[in-house]
């Protein structure tokens, strides 16, 4: 809210200068954006949070300075010149809805001469950004600038009936509002009516209709208390939002409503001239007495961590509104004033006390937690892998959670998460797959002829469950493209493909007490057939990797090979960290073979490697494949393979006639695979 | 005469060819078979000791069993050979057909070691001497150029937002403080109704929310796991709760609909505003150096009370005013409070008894500050050129 450092003094003697002031309205809870001189004025900007409505306007902003600069605030006293007929003969109020409407005070002020405000008022509400409308209007605007109590003036003369009726809207009635918009209300609306039809949203916006304009003789002057939540209800079902709605929402002060209506009188009366009825019309079925609170020294020694002197309490508090009452040594009762609709609890009387102290005021101390015991494992696991993914080259990103569902469809056959009030179609779900947006990401970076990327991302997937609840699943996704390092002198380019993937994924489990991690060519709807894999380990899932179909690849402009692969964190997390235990390595010598065999094409790589581990020979230590090749004196449908094997023992140096023993034995139980030594 | 059969059996397998049959005393059908067993078992002996022998080098290899078949197969004085030349042509008449059986099976036999891969399939001893040669290279023949670049494995990144965000956890984790985590699909009493932040109160407002439906959001900030850990633990509670949280925002430079939050959490019998400020202080001090200031100023959060704004003195202008800070000096880095007593008494816990002081902040914010990024959407745009500098 803007502010005027000149009208603040009509209350309260200022005399810091403006850039003080901000700070210290600041340090009060009154963050101050700016202060910016306006003609021979300075004008804040006052951000008021939404529990202190009394602050939404100058007088309230008074208090609080009043009370910090320990001055006298000026009271609002008006001196009205009635005369004429009681103001209840020339017009009458009922309030049909009193849950929805507490008070509903109203004065007439005849003969008025509508026309343009005087230069004092026009300057001064143009100053906080307000424009001039007429002098009327403008005085109910100043009254709701200066006091913080919206108001609303009637054309008398458009009233059927003279009547005010303040009941709930019919469903379907018509209103025409002051913003030209027509409107169709509901139950749920508060509205003025005469005595046919709506004129005006109760709290919100007054209608066309009845609208003061030059023509106008007469005025009824409204100055209501509605009910917060309905006001609330009533703008946000019409989409609106009022300087009057905004006050009423947040809850305007029943007292005040009659003391507004005089001071808007008043200035019609000085501004627009006119008489104004005798008497006001006061309906104010159930007037309600607040309960007073406990405030305890203790409490507020408890929770601000020092103790208050109970003067200062009573400064503070009395300064503010507060009325305060000893009790004996425990503390004191306090009755919160009718503007203070946020204080309901003792903990509300405490803040007010350690904003006035102020929070630099207070003490500090730094505490640590008691120390505690158990490990948080989770985090170490994910340590763990993240930092192996580092040292293997990926960059981790970020990815949206949101996307389009269409997308998404086709890389999850589950239904999505849709967002009832998106930003947009295209992040309108929640992915159930995180593949699109590596390929998405991945595409980023083609596009930008950036073309050796590796990425992981740490993120989650969001699923419809059978029964409808939404699950969220912790997923781990590779992506893979280019070349594994950069030209060298040293070495010669390559591209990364499949085993770099396989490799990666089996160091990133390397952590992990997988009891066996198991491979097996498999395919999913979004890889290319024949290049898709996944790794289990006893039955359960790990990861699935592979490249993206050809199609999918051509749709993301993915102009040269991509490996994505995604990893269960559900699942792998679940498995505990590799204990790590010393076995006694062999003291004995190992000795290295190679063994160039021809395979028949048909049987993979695993079918050997099983075969050689159905041996179960301690001393076959380790082998592995170090070449594979064709042609040569390599027959048709078959390939050469190099396997590289360590024999060693752990009891003593094997002999030359026990490696020839065990390679035969391996040769042996190769050959029923139709895999034999290279001749 | 003929000599003994121990003679005979001190005999190689090279001598016993240069002699005939009669010489070794071989007289009967059994002799013969017994002979040329000796002589298969000879020839698988040599084969599988060459096999496990293995060589150093392919050409080794080569020479190896290029010297066994040709001690075997040879035309001119191989083993085969001579036993063609001594054995089988001057064998008496009753023996030959068992002798011309044994040669055609030791034939084939030796046949099969010519063909048998073995011979080539020798196993190569794995060289181990490289890196010593390669060292030698470097001294000594002066081949490689010292200051070319190293051979470089190109290391990859943590997030910035990850690294700033364990390094937050870390100080608290110093503190001894514990890590929660929560759902990001959140019910709407989490997210709101039992933080104080009732559907008919405006401050609802101050939360942009993305719905899924009436009952469910995602959430707009990490306060919920407040509640879900108080009634999961109870107090004494230490906790500090990251992660992904998510609001109706269109993307600007300083603006996504999906950002990251840190919440602290701290309830215990003794708990003061002292400690929130203190606590906060160290913490600031801790993340952006030990010269800065803190500024506790009030403001209002549905689910504390009181309470407050966090600033430090400007990192970029030392508090002098800057675009940074403009012109003020601080920069507001995060909310806090003392917890409201109706929260405590959502999460189960009685205010009288208990109280506790907690704060959220931006890590996405922290990390732009820090690192000097300028704008949020980089953050989130996975390009490879930001994302290595990290
Ligand atoms: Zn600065």
């Amino acid at each position: 809210m803007k502010i005027s450092v000149n009208w603040l003094k009509e209350f309260v003697d200022v005399t810091s200068d403006p850039r003080q002031l901000k700070s210290d309205l600041t340090m009060i809870g009154l963050n101050t954006e700016s202060c910016a001189p306006v003609g021979d004025d300075w004008v804040l900007d006052v951000e008021v949070t939404t529990n202190r409505p009394d602050c939404l306007s100058h007088y309230g902003v008074a208090r609080e300075l009043a009370t910090l600069y320990r001055q006298p605030l000026q009271r609002v006293e008006v001196f009205l010149k009635e005369s004429g007929e009681p103001t209840s003969a020339a017009a009458t109020v009922e309030i049909a809805d009193p849950d929805l409407c507490a008070r509903y005070c109203g004065r007439i002020v005849q003969k008025v001469q509508v026309g343009p405000s005087p230069d004092w008022l026009v300057k001064r509400l143009e100053a906080i950004g307000q424009r001039s409308i007429n002098n009327v209007a403008d005085a109910t605007n100043y009254v709701l600038m200066e006091l913080g109590h919206p108001l609303h003036a009637f054309d008398l003369f458009r009233l059927r009936q003279h009547k005010i009726i303040v009941r709930r809207a019919n469903p379907g009635e018509p209103l025409r509002t002051l913003d030209g918009v027509d409107r169709t209300l509901t139950r749920d609306s508060l509205v003025i009516a005469d005595g046919e039809r709506p004129v005006a949203l109760a709290g919100v916006m007054g209608g066309e209709e009845s609208e003061i304009s030059s023509r106008t003789g007469s005025v009824l002057l409204e100055s209501a208390w509605f009910e917060p939540v309905s006001v609330r209800r009533t703008a946000k079902s019409q989409g609106m939002h009022t300087e009057a709605s905004h006050r009423f929402e947040r809850g305007a002060d029943l007292e005040m409503a009659p003391l507004a209506l005089d001071r808007a009188a008043d200035l019609i009366q000085k501004v627009a001239g006119g008489e104004i009825l005798r008497k006001m019309i006061d309906v104010y079925p159930r007037p309600e007495s607040r309960k007073d609170l406990l405030l305890r020294r203790s409490e507020i020694a408890r929770i601000l961590g020092t103790e208050v002197a109970w003067e200062e309490v009573e400064r503070i508090l009395c300064g503010l509104g507060f009325q305060t009452e000893r009790q004996g040594t425990e503390g004191w009762r306090v009755s919160p004033p009718s503007f203070r609709l946020d204080v309901s609890r003792e903990i509300d009387l405490i803040e007010e006390v350690a904003r006035h102290v102020g929070y630099d005021r207070l003490p500090a101390r730094v505490r640590p937690a008691p120390p505690r015991v158990e490990r948080d494992i989770t985090r170490e696991k994910i340590m763990a892998v993240s930092s192996l993914l580092v040292g293997l080259g990926y960059h981790e990103i970020i990815a949206p959670a949101m996307v389009d569902p269409a997308e998404n469809q086709r890389f999850a056959d589950c239904a999505p998460v849709m967002l009832a009030n998106p930003l947009s179609q295209d992040a309108s779900a929640m992915r159930s797959s995180a593949v699109p947006s590596m390929l998405r990401a991945i595409r980023w970076n083609l596009d930008r002829d950036l073309r050796d990327v590796k990425f992981c991302e740490f993120g989650k997937t969001y699923s419809l469950t059978t029964e409808g609840t939404p699950e969220e699943r912790r997923v781990l996704t590779l992506g893979a493209t280019g070349h594994r390092r950069p030209a060298s002198v040293h070495d010669s380019e390559k591209v990364v493909d499949f085993f770099d993937l396989k490799g990666d994924l089996g160091t990133m489990f390397a952590p992990f007490d997988l009891p066996k991690l198991d491979f097996e060519p498999s395919s999913c709807p979004y890889y290319e057939e024949g290049c898709c894999g996944r790794l289990t380990s006893q039955g359960i899932a790990l990861a699935v990797f592979g490249q993206p179909r050809q199609d999918l690849a051509r749709e993301y402009k993915l102009r040269q090979a991509v490996w994505v692969a995604e990893i269960d964190l559900e699942h792998l997390l679940n498995f505990s960290l590799r204990p790590r235990q010393f076995r006694p390595f062999s003291k004995f010598p190992a000795v290295e073979r190679d063994f160039s065999l021809v395979v028949p094409d048909g049987v993979p790589y695993a079918r050997l490697a099983a075969a050689v581990a159905g041996l179960d020979l301690e001393e076959i230590r380790r082998h592995r494949p170090v070449d594979r090749f064709r042609g040569g004196a390599i027959a048709a449908q078959h390939h050469g393979l190099l396997l590289r094997v360590t024999f060693q023992s752990q009891t003593h140096t094997l002999t030359s006639e026990e490696v020839g023993g065990l390679s035969q034995r391996l040769l042996a139980v190769l050959e029923p695979l139709g895999v034999r030594l290279r001749g | 005469m003929r000599p003994s059969r121990t003679q005979t059996l001190a005999m190689t397998i090279d001598e016993k060819v240069r002699k005939t049959l009669a010489e070794l005393g071989v007289t009967d059908a059994a002799g013969v078979e017994a002979l040329f067993g000796e002589v298969r078992a000879a020839m698988e002996q040599e084969r599988s000791s060459l096999v496990s022998h293995g060589a150093s080098s392919e050409a080794e290899r080569d020479r190896l069993s290029k010297s066994l078949r040709d001690r075997w197969l040879a035309r001119q004085n191989g083993l085969l050979a001579n036993i063609d030349e001594r054995w089988l042509k001057t064998s008496p008449k009753e023996l030959k057909p068992s002798v011309g059986k044994s040669f055609n099976g030791l034939r084939q036999a030796a046949a099969a070691l010519e063909m048998d891969a073995l011979v080539k399939g020798v196993g190569l001893k794995i060289p181990t001497k490289v890196a010593a040669v390669d060292a030698a290279e470097i001294r000594g023949a002066g081949l490689r150029d010292l200051t070319l670049p190293g051979y470089c494995r190109p290391l990859g990144s943590l997030h910035p937002v990850t690294q700033m965000q364990r390094e937050i956890e870390q100080i608290f984790l110093n503190l001894g403080f514990r890590i929660e985590d929560g759902p990001e699909i959140e019910s709407v009493y989490y997210n709101f109704d039992a933080l104080n932040i009732p559907e008919s109160h405006p401050s609802r407002d101050d939360w942009d929310t993305l719905y899924i439906n009436a009952q469910t959001v995602l959430r707009t900030h990490t306060s919920p796991v407040q509640i879900r850990a108080m009634e999961k633990y109870g107090a004494p509670l230490y906790i500090i709760i990251p992660g992904k949280c998510y609001r109706h925002d269109n993307p600007d430079a300083s603006h996504t609909p999906m950002f990251h939050q840190i919440e602290g959490l701290a309830i215990d019998s003794d708990i003061t505003f002292a400690d929130l400020k203190g606590t906060l202080d160290f913490f600031a001090k801790k993340l952006f150096g030990e010269k800065i200031h803190t500024r506790f100023q009030p403001s209002f959060f549905p689910f504390t009370e009181p309470s407050g704004e966090v600033a430090i003195s400007c990192i970029f202008c030392g508090g002098e005013g800057c675009r940074v800070c403009k012109e003020s000096g601080w920069i507001e880095v995060m909310g806090c409070g003392m917890v409201h007593p109706q929260v405590l008494h959502n999460g189960g816990i009685d205010p009288e008894k208990y109280s506790g002081w907690a704060f959220g902040l931006g890590v996405d914010r922290y990390a732009m500050m820090k690192y000097d990024i300028n704008d949020i959407q980089l953050l989130f745009q996975s390009d490879v050129r930001f994302l290595e500098q990290f």
